[in-house]
């Protein structure tokens, strides 16, 4: 790839990163629309592997999705820029404003900031999930799998790595 | 498991620093290693398993101080768990906390994961690993819906929250609007609708 398109990468994760409230996967559907649709640098069906991939191997999985998207783009210098631009400005905001938010965590400005900002962060998690669930031409089969993966998360205390697991296992079967 | 004597209240707000005798002192590697761990486990979105190792596990924090903490680091961007454990390493110890916590978050995991993660992708075409990666994507984003019904469910007797959730999820998972647009447009809203009375315990 051109070195314009690594720049045009690093520059449009830091942005989606610092306005990430709410999380990095209420930003996946934005990256989508940039990597996918309006530069072409990975296929719809490559950027659902990314998401499957990080869901499926330990670690940071969200910057690990922002690394191997630059990777594909620009190789591992830009896999580790994706990587640093993800964590590094966010962190230096959450440090500086703890100190703030803890030292009036009881005052009732952030009582109430508090109670109104939950519901929004929420809902943009949920839509982070529904968005994916849908990503890469998924049928009936994948929505039942998701749908039982809410389901017994909601209902049992089962371990979710075994929900994982068993989603995995259903579609190296062949069966999704 | 360490605490056999009666089960430890949660401390009022703000004490946490004025009863050391509660808890053992949180050393820097303590933290390095505690989120190492998190790290490694944090198959399908760590969340879940930083309750779990640092609540119910290490006992560092109360369910209450962890929620507090949670709310605040939802809602600052990027991703929450990096959040937290920066917060809760600057909790217990400072900027070195905040450093030990976060290299314990990152260099050992983003390495593993990384380099699996790129072999993977190189072999995503196997028709064999295309199905497991279907199938792990569809539970893992059923993983992240149910964490945020869960999230949802200590605001079920809200009805503005239960609306203010709906409308951010329809702006950007069926309206596609953007993020920045939805973020600016419901927060202001939410916290004018939002009374000041506390959230019932669950």
């Amino acid at each position: 790839m051109t070195p314009g398109a690594s720049t045009s990468l690093i520059a449009h994760v830091a942005l989606l990163a610092i306005i990430s409230f709410g999380g990095v996967p209420g930003v996946l559907p934005d990256l989508r629309d940039f990597v996918v649709t309006a530069n072409g640098w990975l296929t719809d069906r490559e950027f659902a592997n990314c998401f499957a991939i990080v869901q499926g191997i330990p670690g940071p999985n969200m910057i690990l999705m922002m690394s191997l998207i630059g990777w594909k783009v620009g190789g591992l210098p830009v896999a580790i820029a994706s990587a640093l631009v993800t964590f590094g400005p966010p962190c230096a905001l959450s440090y500086t404003a703890f100190h703030f938010w803890d030292r009036f965590r009881d005052a009732a400005w952030q009582q109430r900031v508090r109670r109104g900002l939950a519901p929004v962060t929420i809902g943009l998690v949920i839509a982070g999930g529904a968005v994916m669930a849908r990503a890469g031409d998924s049928g009936w089969p994948s929505l039942a799998v998701t749908a039982a993966a809410i389901g017994l998360m909601l209902m049992t205390r089962i371990n979710p790595l075994w929900l994982v697991a068993a989603g995995g296992a259903l579609g190296g079967l062949g069966a999704l | 498991m360490e605490f056999p004597t009666s089960p430890q209240p949660s401390p009022p707000p703000g004490a946490e620093r004025e009863s050391p005798g509660a808890t053992p002192p949180v050393t820097l590697g303590a933290l390095f290693i505690a989120f190492l761990k998190t790290s490694m486990y944090g198959f399908g979105g760590p969340i879940v398993w930083v309750r779990r190792i640092i609540v119910d596990e290490r006992r560092w924090l109360s369910d209450r101080d962890f929620a507090d903490l949670l709310s605040f680091c939802q809602f600052m961007p990027g991703p929450n768990v990096v959040s937290i454990t920066v917060c809760i390493g600057a909790k217990f110890r400072g900027p070195a906390g905040a450093l030990a916590a976060l290299a314990g978050f990152i260099l050992v995991p983003w390495t593993v994961g990384f380099s699996l993660g790129a072999l993977f992708l190189s072999y995503a075409q196997t028709p064999v690993l295309q199905g497991i990666l279907r199938g792990v994507a569809a539970a893992a984003a059923g993983l992240l819906i149910a964490t945020g019904i869960r999230l949802l469910l200590p605001h079920r007797h809200r009805p503005i929250a239960l609306a203010v959730a709906m409308l951010a999820f329809a702006g950007l998972a069926v309206a596609k609007l953007p993020l920045l647009i939805v973020v600016l447009g419901l927060v202001p809203l939410s916290i004018a609708l939002a009374r000041p009375d506390r959230v019932p315990a669950r």
